[in-house]
């Protein structure tokens, strides 16, 4: 019994009136100082929960608190909640009940417990008991008020708006701050919300970003209406700020899962063409081919056949292995990156040619001074270089020798890699959309087979880079690659 | 029955296709010749050509256009050929083979009056013999 003992003395410190739950559901033992704060005397009321919800409850908390009390007793579920309670002088009381765990000591107790303390509200909130509600909602929501009196050109801002705006107590808010409390870019939109509902009554709702003092950036849902006095003449505006910066950026962040699942989505399908057509090419030939076996009765010539089948297998293993390298670009998406210096992948490429380079008597001017390295994966860098720098060599003038210029730099916070060559161009009027396309060739070159371009589009833009092509014929070519 | 086709088309920049193709024009005696373009570019070139002296025996009856090839493709082919065709003063009939099985490459091909039909790789041998019987009907 000890713990019985032990708990009486806090309970009683507790300064609170309680039930202890008995197992007989008919039936709760309700504690003296519990009869004490309603002013009831024990024969006046009966201790049972369902006199309780009938007479005792008031009809606003019975359901919410029917269940939280079952579901305490029958599945030692916790709870808390504000409920009103009708006492003696035939007025409701505000209490705040909670289970065991509420207690302010750590007594574990095989009985169960609720505890019941009465809210007293402070004098000037007493007035009404839904300024106490009106708190709570508050701040539960983070939900601020604010008035503008046009009349007496004043602002008003409840405790919650300053609290989530992060503006001290005793601030005080006037019209011609306002442009602080919203982010440059939307400055227009609150102007012109505030002034047509000012000016020609229109209520809005709308979601901003706003600017606390402490110059975070958070977004706010924004809800106003004009205020109108007995003329029907607008006096003032009030309304509501609700911090809703966590469900914004979680919207904002499930947009952009969006965008891009699209655009894989579009990149995919893409492929699947991509794969049934270059493939159909090659069994297409095949079918052609047993048709023509089959068709032929002279079996010398169905002999010298072989060679064909040979071929197309030949040529379809050549596609197979374009395909799974862009298949392989989008599952290494996870490799890691990691710093390279575009010095170090360039010697790396320029040692793997330097056959190329020498012979077509290539010169290349290298500046990576203004960015030397770069946070990527360095297999990508070296084929991205890899595939510009022969494509300049292999496209060069037929009347002068390769000049590259390769160059990094960084405009406005993005990173960039652009190389030029002199080689003969390509004729952007006709090639402009086909230029990364796989297999487009525009050249009447031998060697040309349509897949460096395509790879290094798809490994640039796997890793949410862009590149760009300016080309004029006979002058050169310039690639841009922003990281 | 009447004459058997004296000049054929292919314009396709696939080397083992055409070889499978020129065969079995070639045994199965299908027409008289056969010429060969490895791309749009090349076959528009000799078509303009052509207008500058009009000899029709150098006019194909019959075209087997692709669609994916380098420097010209298809597309552009019979963009600009449909400008040209009606100076030539030949009926030709064209056919688009191709390997794309894009709906939207099929629905394009239908809005284009030049194209006759839409092929799809692989084309067979009675494929192609009906197509130049009905050309000599």
């Amino acid at each position: 019994m000890l713990k019985k003992e032990l708990f009486n003395v806090v309970a009683k410190d507790f300064n609170s009136g309680y039930w202890e739950l008995c197992d007989d559901s008919q039936k709760e033992i309700w504690s003296k100082k519990f009869y004490e704060s309603l002013g009831y005397m024990k024969e006046e009321v009966r201790p049972t929960i369902d006199y309780f919800l009938e007479y005792l409850i008031h009809e606003d908390d019975t359901s919410v608190f029917r269940d939280n009390f079952l579901n305490y007793k029958n599945n030692s579920i916790d709870f808390r909640q504000h409920i009103k309670i009708l006492a003696k002088e035939g007025k409701y009381k505000l209490y705040r009940c909670a289970t065991n765990d509420e207690l302010p000591v750590d007594i574990k107790s095989e009985v169960n417990f609720i505890f019941f303390s009465e809210v007293k509200l402070e004098p000037e909130q007493a007035t009404t008991k839904d300024n106490f509600y009106y708190k709570e909602t508050a701040q539960m929501t983070s939900t601020g008020s604010w008035y503008v009196d046009f009349e007496e050109k004043k602002s008003y801002w409840d405790f919650e708006t300053r609290r989530i705006l992060e503006y001290p107590d005793d601030y005080i808010p006037s019209l011609r701050d306002s442009t602080n409390y919203y982010t440059e870019d939307s400055r227009q939109q609150a102007a012109s919300l505030f002034f047509n509902c000012a000016m020609a009554g229109t209520p809005f709702n709308t979601e901003i970003k706003m600017v606390t003092a402490k110059k975070r950036v958070f977004w706010v849902k924004a809800i106003g209406k004009p205020v109108y006095n007995k003329n029907k003449e607008i006096i003032g505006v009030r309304g509501v700020f609700q911090d809703i910066d966590e469900i914004k950026r979680k919207e904002l962040r499930l947009r952009k899962s969006i965008d891009i699942i699209a655009s894989q989505n579009s990149r995919l399908f893409n492929f699947a063409h991509i794969v049934s057509h270059n493939l159909r090419s090659h069994t297409s030939n095949l079918s052609l081919l047993v048709q023509l076996i089959e068709d032929i009765d002279n079996i010398e010539e169905k002999i010298a056949f072989i060679k064909d089948v040979k071929q197309i297998s030949c040529s379809l293993n050549t596609t197979i292995e374009h395909l799974n390298e862009i298949v392989a670009i989008h599952t290494n998406k996870s490799q890691k990156k990691k710093p390279v210096k575009f010095q170090d992948a360039y010697n790396l490429v320029v040692n793997g040619i330097g056959q190329m380079i020498v012979m077509s008597n290539a010169q290349i001017n290298v500046d990576f001074k203004n960015l030397n390295t770069i946070n990527y994966i360095p297999a990508y860098l070296e084929s991205i270089l890899l595939n510009l720098i022969t494509n300049a060599i292999k496209y060069k003038h037929p009347d002068r020798d390769p000049i590259l210029e390769i160059k990094t730099y960084c405009l406005d916070d993005n990173e960039y890699l652009r190389i030029s060559d002199n080689g003969r161009g390509i004729d952007m009027k006709l090639f402009k959309d086909k230029i990364f396309g796989m297999y487009k060739t525009f050249h009447y070159n031998e060697d040309a087979v349509g897949i460096g371009l395509f790879l290094t589009k798809n490994q640039v833009e796997s890793l949410d880079g862009k590149i760009t092509v300016e080309s004029e014929v006979n002058v050169g070519t310039t690639f841009i690659i922003e990281f | 029955m009447g004459h058997r086709i004296g000049l054929a088309c292919i314009i396709d920049d696939d080397s083992m296709y055409v070889n499978l193709v020129k065969k079995i024009v070639e045994v199965k005696n299908l027409c008289r010749n056969l010429m060969v373009f490895q791309n749009g570019m090349d076959a528009f070139n000799y078509f303009e050509a052509i207008l500058t002296n009009l000899d029709k025996k150098a006019i194909p009856e019959i075209i087997f256009l692709d669609l994916n090839m380098p420097i010209m493709d298809g597309w552009e082919f019979l963009e600009n050929f449909t400008k040209i065709k009606n100076k030539l003063g030949k009926t030709i009939t064209l056919y688009i083979v191709s390997s794309s099985i894009n709906p939207v490459d099929i629905e394009r091909a239908k809005t284009i009056n030049t194209v006759k039909d839409y092929l799809i790789k692989p084309v067979t041998i009675e494929d192609l013999e009906a197509i130049f019987l009905k050309q000599t009907l």
